[in-house]
């Protein structure tokens, strides 16, 4: 190429609009000509006036301190004798967060923090609700648990009076023996049938692994095993029974505390019993 | 648009700020802060990466100020150059030239008029913008995509699909012509 066709290159070059090949060409020319230097120099000059084109705008006023910052912090590296040459400093931490990222990612937050809240609000409600809806079962249970043992106290006081009122009805008092002087009990029956109901007040607790056994001694005979009964808290118990069959004619019933499963023959102290006959 | 006053200053914080005098170089940023922040604005379109160039810029120039040779050239276009190639750096590495090739020769809006400039810049900025609006729409789009967006000739023609020819003689003339109206109006 002649000088005038580089010349030619001058004006792209000052807006680094030529292509690389023809970057490498004009720069190697420019190395020995110090007219096209000079022009390419004033050229630079005039095309600089161009940042004039784009409106003016005032950076951010952290920007200044984050620059001086900089600076001091690069001086100060310098006095302690670290190597500069090359080396980059780094720039603050880029606040990445505009207005509406600042925003948005706060909404998120927000959000996710009504959420939890939420799910921690919903969690507590249901676990709340469980524990209502097994109270009332509970209520449920033991009011239809009640409501069994009174129809069937009922049954039985029902089953008294007809026994009471029957022709053939015969009723037995029942004493406190020397373990359980306050108690006392009757024992009423249709002396046909051998259906029978028994009362029983002031017997001591029941322990939790025994029970109340009645029995029935026919005269001469070894005592037969009756019912397996508890007392409640007022030491009351109200039960039907069945005389056996063979000791219809003449018997003696008592009370003995015996093992929760029942016993074949008596292994404690009478309790309560019918006078003996 | 040679010898203005602040011509000297400019060299004189220059070369402070080449000994290593910190008030030199808040000096040239408070004197220059909204036309370099301005260009590197239009080149990026967001203000976050501007202000990151910004201050790479500004870092450049504590660390090269001793390079500076006036006899190759103002110190306003040095300070410019600087803040124009790192823009155009991040442009590119941004990838995002095409997204933003439609606001090429578009004046995008600004925070700011030249009102907040002082009086020496307000005037410049003046004289630049009557001398561009001088110019035919062709050469004036040739010479600010060149400038603001970085593309080289062959990359105008393609974007505006003109002939290479054609975009050469436009940004020649163009350039001519803009040294005329500025030389004219100084």
């Amino acid at each position: 190429m002649e000088h005038q066709d580089y010349q030619q290159l001058l004006i792209p070059h000052s807006l680094d609009a030529l292509e690389p090949s023809d970057v490498h060409a004009i720069e190697a020319h420019l190395e020995t000509c110090a007219e096209c230097r000079a022009e390419l120099t004033a050229l630079r000059n005039d095309v600089g006036l161009l940042a004039h084109a784009a409106k003016p705008a005032e950076p951010g006023p952290q920007v200044r301190a984050r620059i001086l910052d900089a600076v001091r912090a690069e001086r100060q590296e310098n006095r302690d004798g670290t190597a500069v040459t090359g080396r980059v400093v780094p720039m603050k931490p880029r606040a990445n967060w505009n207005v509406w990222t600042i925003g948005l990612r706060l909404a998120a937050g927000v959000a996710f923090v009504a959420l939890l809240i939420e799910i921690v609000v919903l969690w507590r409600h249901e676990v709340k609700l469980r524990q209502d809806v097994a109270q009332l079962e509970r209520q449920l249970n033991t009011q239809q648990h009640e409501l069994a043992r009174d129809r069937d106290a009922l049954a039985r006081q029902r089953e008294l009076v007809a026994l009471l009122n029957s022709p053939n009805g015969r009723k037995l008092e029942m004493a406190g023996a020397q373990t359980a002087q306050n108690a006392r009990g009757s024992f009423v029956y249709d002396q046909k049938s051998g259906k029978a109901v028994f009362l029983a007040d002031g017997l001591p607790a029941t322990p939790a692994d025994k029970a109340y056994e009645l029995w029935f001694i026919p005269k001469g005979r070894s005592p037969v095993p009756g019912r397996l009964f508890t007392v409640d808290a007022s030491g009351h118990a109200l039960l039907p029974e069945q005389i056996p069959a063979d000791a219809l004619d003449s018997f003696v019933i008592a009370i003995t505390l015996e093992p929760k499963k029942g016993s074949t023959a008596p292994t404690s102290a009478i309790y309560l019993s019918t006078p003996s006959s | 648009m040679q010898a203005e006053p602040s011509q000297i200053a400019d060299n004189d914080l220059l070369r402070a700020v080449a000994r290593g005098d910190e008030s030199a170089l808040a000096a040239i940023y408070d004197r220059y802060r909204l036309i370099l922040f301005g260009l590197i604005l239009r080149i990026l379109n967001d203000r976050q990466d501007a202000e990151d160039v910004l201050q790479e810029t500004f870092l450049q120039v504590w660390r090269r100020a001793g390079d500076f040779d006036e006899a190759r050239g103002r110190a306003f276009t040095w300070l410019v150059t600087i803040a124009r190639s790192r823009a155009l750096d991040r442009l590119r590495a941004a990838g995002s030239r095409a997204r933003r090739a439609e606001e090429a020769a578009q004046e995008p809006a600004d925070e700011i008029g030249d009102a907040a400039l002082d009086a020496l810049n307000a005037e410049k900025s003046a004289i630049v913008r009557k001398a561009l609006a001088e110019l035919t729409d062709e050469q004036r789009k040739v010479l600010l995509l060149a400038y603001f967006e970085g593309l080289t000739q062959t990359e105008i023609a393609e974007r505006l699909g003109d002939p290479l020819g054609t975009v050469k003689t436009r940004m020649r003339s163009g350039l001519i012509r803009l040294r005329e109206l500025l030389a004219h109006a100084n």
